[in-house]
């Protein structure tokens, strides 16, 4: 086992060289560079040349490409991720001020995902086929499909301005500073409800077919028949025996949702004025803001690193023969 | 959840003042908070290193400009009470407002403005937006004649100089000398303005406050709250309910909400043009653009008044040139160019241009008339726009296929010249000056000129223009510029659109400007008074 999980490590680890490098080289081939930001709103004056190049030498923009990348790199060992072009603060500070906001709301957005939606894919598996199923599921392929800005807007006129129960945008009320702890839980939670739902919509669905058919293999197999066969409930079959089983593709899915959490979304974060990683990784795309751009990939790199290694540990635990597997080797 | 969401109801419902209707008296009355929106947080407090217009609107608050524009967008004393300019133009001499103070109650000095100046010559500074209308300033010769007196030396006279110290809003040199300039005063400001800062919070709001020890005409309202709303239509449903006094309204919500009895009860919806139209830039190096003729026939395939009427709503008008109608500068003789497929095709044959293979599209020397124009990625007016110069192009044989790349890609692609035609907009100066757009040394990789216009008539009118003092002989040569420059058309002139505002009728005395709307000019939204509850 620990040998298993030692290779798994060295390799996230070559992984992990290899995206910071990919994305390195990506972004520097997009063109326009993180000047031209600055000169497409000096207006009708031209930028003198000075400016631009006191702006390009500060950011080793006029330095070979792999030579910029081993400046990027001697500060990154360092956890130093360098300045934002655009504002000069810290890439660390700027993700860190979002960071836990999109965590937040994505963290609330995955668990009522999942606690909605497995048990309704266990519902659907044992159901397979039958009418009420089968609406279900073109249900959710709908659910799946609709636009989640014109979800986010018809949910914020229906209970933000129709019926005024909750509020219009942001993450805190104004008098938020003042507020008791309980209070200020109690008010992030009335912010979270609008966006939370929209982000939830969507991976409810996944989560719901995903287990779906995740069960619906297993069920097919004999020994479902043999639990069926000596008597057992059909509750018990579908969570002792089909949905234990079924961990396997479950474990797959859960590697795969997890960098989903830090990941934020560019069209819940504008409509509702959630200040998180979404609009930051956007704008720094769009104004080649290369020190964020990099600072954002490392971080998304190494949860779905940590993610996927996790995944591959729970395998190693939740079926001994991915161990065996390894030992014959 | 749905329980929390029950038990804090009250805090969603509008402040009382928001859909109630306000007392009817006209008198200016002290206090109250002004609930604005930025629709993108401010990069930077620090106003000499600030490179967004947003930028520019709190920082007016917060610090005061050597002058100041008034309606027209004429000069007026801000920092400075007076000043007087050598007849050759080079020398300006600034006397600074005695009483005037920084909001920890230091003086402004003359060194300050000094200081500030340098600032904004210092390369290290980066002060991207500001630096290049000082690009001809003389620094080692510039320098305080006292503690209130600055003289400052040009190497070149220049006519729009003296607006250019609208930009200049003077820093404390004793507070702003330490550290590093460029990074360590985003989030934190002290200046001369009539406001101070409370706090920022990145990506949130930011809160000014009204200074009780200010030096110049006070402005009546108490607190003004900056919130960041980053989409438009989120933005309207908060002005509706009264979350925020003043919003940007979209051409579509004008049209649709702007006469609604429910919310002219309580809302005032302003129209204004300023000081930007939407063109087509030609490369006139280009092959086949290069003939003006071609170029002619081509602003005569764009169906402009449907652009207006249908596109716009009404609430843009067509562009005959250079200037925009409100400027002195704009000559009304000179006629728009309208939508006249058959004068264009009768234009383009005039030139040469005949489908002698019958494909559709004409030809001349075995080469097609097609050209490629770039657009943008992210403005669905410029692809509309672009489709139909397309769709009515290919009517009169012309083949215009559409590119679409985005911004940081587009710019560096338009500046270096690469382009063929490309759709871009201008935001203009309060003091005209069209020499880095069209003077023929300004074209790649020098200046604005990315189309490579070069008319020596043109040229010769631009840098007269651009030394002389006296603003009736420049509006004659702007005139003549004006006619010239249409009859050349290097760009395909479109729209200017205007600017669409609603705000909320506790808010009193809003008056737009001649060209910056509610911005940027004195008093402006110094004179805004909130009318409290009746």
């Amino acid at each position: 086992m620990t040998s298993y999980v030692l290779r798994r490590l060295l390799f996230a680890a070559l992984t992990f060289f290899g995206i910071t490098v990919a994305t390195f080289v990506l972004i520097h081939s997009v063109p326009g560079d993180p000047v031209s930001f600055f000169v497409g709103r000096a207006g009708a004056y031209t930028l003198p040349k000075e400016v631009i190049d006191a702006i390009r030498a500060q950011y080793h923009l006029d330095e070979p490409l792999p030579v910029q990348y081993l400046y990027w790199l001697r500060g990154a060992v360092t956890l130093d991720f360098g300045e934002s072009i655009i504002d000069r603060r810290d890439v660390t500070t700027r993700i860190a001020e979002k960071l836990p906001n999109t965590l937040q709301l994505n963290t609330v957005a995955f668990l009522i995902a999942a606690i909605v939606g497995i048990p309704i894919g266990l519902w659907s598996a044992a159901r397979s086929g039958r009418l009420a199923e089968r609406a279900s599921a073109v249900g959710f392929f709908l659910l799946y499909s609709l636009p989640s800005f014109w979800v986010a807007l018809l949910l914020m006129q229906l209970f933000a301005i129709r019926f005024d129960i909750l509020p219009l945008f942001g993450m805190a009320s104004d008098d938020y500073a003042d507020m008791s702890t309980g209070a200020r839980v109690a008010d992030r939670l009335r912010h979270m409800i609008l966006p939370a739902l929209t982000l939830t919509y969507g991976q409810l669905a996944i989560f719901a077919r995903f287990s779906k058919s995740a069960v619906t293999e297993v069920i097919r197999q004999d020994f479902i028949t043999a639990a069926r066969a000596k008597g057992a409930g059909e509750m018990a079959v579908m969570w002792r025996h089909a949905f234990r089983n079924a961990l396997i593709p479950m474990i797959t899915l859960l590697g795969i949702t997890i960098p989903y959490l830090i990941s934020g979304s560019v069209i819940v974060e504008q409509i509702f004025q959630w200040d998180g990683i979404g609009l930051l990784y956007m704008q720094a795309i769009l104004s080649r803001d290369y020190p964020t751009i990099m600072g954002l990939t490392v971080i998304t790199a190494v949860v779905t690193l940590l993610a996927s290694l996790l995944a591959d540990i729970l395998y190693a635990v939740a079926d001994p023969r991915v161990r065996v597997g390894e030992r014959a080797q | 959840m749905l329980c929390i969401a029950c038990g804090g109801r009250e805090t969603a419902t509008p402040p009382a003042t928001a859909t109630n209707p306000v007392a009817d008296n006209d008198t200016p009355v002290d206090g109250g908070t002004l609930l604005r929106r930025l629709d993108i947080d401010v990069v930077t407090l620090n106003p000499i290193v600030s490179s967004t217009r947003n930028d520019r609107l709190v920082t007016q608050y917060l610090f005061t400009p050597v002058i100041h524009l008034d309606r027209n967008l004429q000069p007026i004393p801000g920092l400075a009470d007076s000043w007087e300019i050598s007849d050759d133009g080079l020398t300006y001499r600034f006397q600074l407002n005695k009483k005037a103070t920084f909001s920890d109650g230091k003086p402004v000095r003359a060194s300050d403005l000094v200081f500030t100046l340098r600032k904004i010559v210092d390369p290290a500074a980066e002060a991207v937006q500001v630096s290049g209308s000082f690009e001809q300033m003389d620094i080692s010769r510039t320098r305080a004649l006292d503690d209130h007196t600055v003289e400052i030396v040009f190497k070149q006279p220049l006519a729009t100089q003296l607006t250019r110290f609208n930009d200049v809003l003077v820093l404390p040199e004793h507070a702003y000398a330490a550290g590093n300039f460029r990074k360590d005063y985003n989030d934190t400001a002290l200046g001369s303005g009539p406001y101070k800062l409370v706090k920022r919070e990145v990506g949130k709001e930011i809160v000014l406050e009204r200074r009780t020890d200010y030096w110049g005409d006070r402005p009546h309202i108490q607190r003004v709250i900056w919130k960041v709303i980053v989409d438009h239509a989120v933005a309207f449903n908060a002005v509706k309910r009264g979350e925020i006094d003043e919003t940007f309204v979209t051409s579509d919500s004008w049209q649709r909400e702007r006469t609604d009895p429910d919310l002219t009860k309580f809302l005032d919806f302003h129209r204004f043009y300023t000081l930007n139209y939407n063109h087509i830039n030609w490369n006139t190096r280009h092959p086949i653009l290069s003939d003006k003729r071609v170029r002619r026939a081509l602003a005569m395939c764009l169906p402009i008044d449907t652009i207006v009427n249908d596109l716009y709503h009404g609430t843009a008008r067509a562009m005959s040139g250079p200037f925009t109608p409100d400027e002195w500068a704009y000559n009304p003789t000179v006629p728009v160019i309208r939508y006249d497929l058959d004068a264009a095709r009768q234009l383009l044959a005039q030139a040469g241009w005949k489908d002698t293979n019958g494909d559709g599209v004409l030809d001349k020397d075995a080469r097609p008339l097609a050209f490629e124009l770039l657009i943008m990625s992210g403005s669905s007016t410029a692809k509309t726009i672009a489709q139909m110069l397309q769709a009515e192009g290919k009517k009169a044989g012309v083949q215009i296929e559409i590119t679409m790349m985005d911004g940081a890609a587009a710019i560096p692609h338009i500046m270096a010249g690469k382009h063929e035609a490309a759709y871009l907009s201008w935001d203009l100066d309060p003091d005209p000056d069209p020499y880095a757009m069209f003077h023929s040394s300004q074209a790649p990789p020098r200046g604005q000129n990315f189309g490579f216009y070069a008319n020596a008539e043109a040229d010769k009118i631009m840098e007269q223009a651009r030394r002389e003092l006296d603003i009736g002989k420049r509006k004659e040569l702007f005139w003549r510029l004006h006619e010239l420059l249409a009859e050349d058309q290097p760009y395909l002139w479109i729209v200017q659109v205007s600017d669409k505002r609603a705000v909320n009728k506790r808010v009193r005395g809003v008056i737009p400007s001649r060209g910056f709307g509610f911005y940027l000019w004195y008093p402006g939204e110094f004179d805004w008074w909130i009318a409290p509850a009746r």
